[in-house]
């Protein structure tokens, strides 16, 4: 058996952990430069606050229901997350982390002794609750697929209290009827378009699409996905993450950038970050893009875009800020107010296997990049950097509502009346 | 005759220390003092109202979500939308503070959340600490 512990609205849910006050408030958190929203707790949803728009369009409706406006506090969610996982983690003899706010876990030689998964999911759900303050749902099947529909379920019904369980023919029947076809995991927004087209509307329809017409007519994901709601299990996930394929670094600006020196400092920013991933998970890049845009609320949108192929594949910082420094000119545009700008490996290899080139050695002084890593590993982020990450960043990301790194900084940590 | 120069090198190995089966792992104080790790916080007390149990303004409490709270443990409640360091009076089912000034409060037992959790320890810095700045209130 399989269960999907998931977190409700859990940026939101972490605003409040440290902050009862906001526990019965309706709260929202923005994403990076308080651009749009990203998150809303169960009050905020009560009010009608869309989810994803941006925070400008919405700003007078919350300040009318006074609803509390929080930045993503990034530092905070990591480290809550961390202590929920290893909480969710002592349920089961297999875990696996699929994102900052759910975890899959897999009942091996625990299925033996769990005789209610019901009772067992209200234990999880109660246990989380109490030692860290994050409300969970919890779902559970003999797929993961299906363990991710009982979840949904959990979430959007009131009476299952948090916790569903797909045990026999009956509760998966009435489950899947609850649930969207486009609700299920694996089923993109073109494919349900396309699915509801062949009146295909909820997961039951799906789960009753012979398998053999769902790998012609779709692809094998999908016919996976039809066997996996049978109850059939096709997903499995490695013990060992398999490295990214491609690694992006892209932001927003606090304020429009104009001039290139603080546009080649972001960029330059964004390759540390993209090359540190790439030593992290012992990857080269062949294939670099490097992108900057002004606003698509614009009057005249600009969208530039460049590429860099490297003969010899690195993950030298130095070697690949020489790059940016060489391309740099073709997406600088005078007079535009840049307000995004990213980084983009394509093409990895495997650091360990790598084809070299006679003509063309690497010049990756790897022990150097080794030495900037623990460094940086060991006294915090850009404690040693390139000159060209440059030092004071006006366009650095605007956080005007962020909480107190209550977990993670001395200085801030709760205040307890006495 | 022709001398030439050859520099010659010993490696240095010294002697093992005659303690080095008998090394174990350092004391940590995180050992000592979190027994949960997942479920523990660190909050700093503000105000006197604890004095009487050894708790002082600016001292550093850790709180323990998962611990059940026993018979006048100290306790940390969620309180009018702050937290704050009582006294748990199990038999009374009320909030002591550890000082004649502040009056008990009950606590309505449909509220089940009102404990956030049982202080298991209190830290003082008799030096003030590099990390931790403590205005006096």
């Amino acid at each position: 058996m399989y269960a999907l512990v998931d977190a409700n609205s859990f940026y939101a849910s972490c605003e409040t952990v440290f902050d009862p006050d906001l526990r019965h408030k309706p709260v929202i958190v923005l994403t990076n430069n308080d651009g749009c929203i990203c998150a809303t707790n169960r009050m905020a949803k009560a009010l009608n606050i869309p989810k994803f728009s941006p925070y400008f369009k919405i700003k007078q409706q919350c300040e009318r229901h006074n609803v509390v406006v929080k930045s993503s506090n990034y530092e905070l969610y990591a480290d809550l997350s961390h202590k929920m996982m290893n909480v969710i983690g002592r349920y089961a003899d297999e875990q696996y982390i699929y994102s900052i706010d759910e975890s899959f876990l897999h009942f091996k030689n625990f299925a033996n002794i769990i005789d209610d998964f019901h009772a067992y999911g209200t234990v999880i759900r109660r246990a989380v609750y109490k030692e860290t303050r994050l409300a969970v749902c919890v779902g559970i099947a003999s797929t993961p697929t299906l363990a991710k529909a009982a979840n949904h379920i959990a979430k959007k019904v009131k009476q299952y209290r948090g916790v569903a369980v797909i045990d026999d023919e009956n509760s998966r029947i009435n489950v899947l009827s609850q649930m969207k076809v486009g609700d299920v995991w694996g089923i993109g927004r073109k494919t349900s378009a396309k699915l509801i087209i062949e009146n295909i509307h909820t997961a039951l329809d799906l789960s009753n699409y012979p398998v053999g017409l769902a790998k012609r007519h779709f692809s094998q994901d999908i016919e996976r996905t039809v066997r996996e709601l049978n109850g059939e299990q096709c997903i499995h996930w490695d013990a060992v993450k398999s490295p990214k394929k491609q690694i992006y670094s892209t932001r927003s600006f606090g304020q429009r950038v104009f001039d290139k020196d603080s546009l080649h400092q972001s960029l330059s920013e964004h390759v540390s970050i993209v090359a540190k991933k790439l030593r992290h998970q012992a990857s080269l890049v062949k294939y670099m893009s490097l992108f900057a845009s002004s606003s698509p609320f614009d009057d005249n949108p600009v969208y530039k875009k460049s590429f860099h192929t490297f003969i010899a594949p690195t993950n030298d910082t130095s070697v690949m800020l020489a790059a940016v420094a060489n391309i740099i000119d073709s997406v600088f545009v005078k007079n535009v107010g840049f307000y995004r700008a990213g980084i983009g490996c394509l093409d990895l290899i495997d650091e360990e296997y790598q084809q070299q080139d006679l003509f063309t050695p690497s010049i990756d002084n790897s022990a150097l990049m080794t030495c900037l890593d623990n460094i940086n590993h060991r006294y915090g982020r850009n404690t040693v950097k390139f000159a060209a990450q440059g030092i004071e960043h006006q366009w650095a990301m605007r956080r005007e509502f962020l909480s107190p790194h209550y977990t993670t900084r001395w200085a801030d940590i709760p205040k307890i009346d006495c | 005759m022709i001398f030439s120069l050859v520099r010659i090198e010993a490696g240095i190995s010294g002697f093992e220390s005659p303690a080095a089966e008998y090394k174990e792992l350092k004391l940590n104080i995180d050992e000592l003092l979190v027994e949960h790790p997942n479920a523990t916080f660190l909050g700093i007390s503000n105000g006197d109202s604890m004095n009487d149990v050894g708790i002082f303004n600016g001292d550093v409490l850790v709180v323990d979500r998962s611990m059940h709270p026993r018979h006048m443990d100290v306790v940390v409640a969620t309180f009018n939308g702050n937290f704050s360091c009582k006294l748990f009076d199990e038999i009374n089912q009320c909030l002591l503070s550890a000082s004649d000034d502040y009056p008990p409060i009950n606590i309505d037992k449909s509220d089940s959340f009102i404990i956030e959790g049982v202080v298991t320890s209190s830290i003082r810095c008799h030096r003030p600490s590099r990390f931790i700045n403590v205005c006096a209130s």
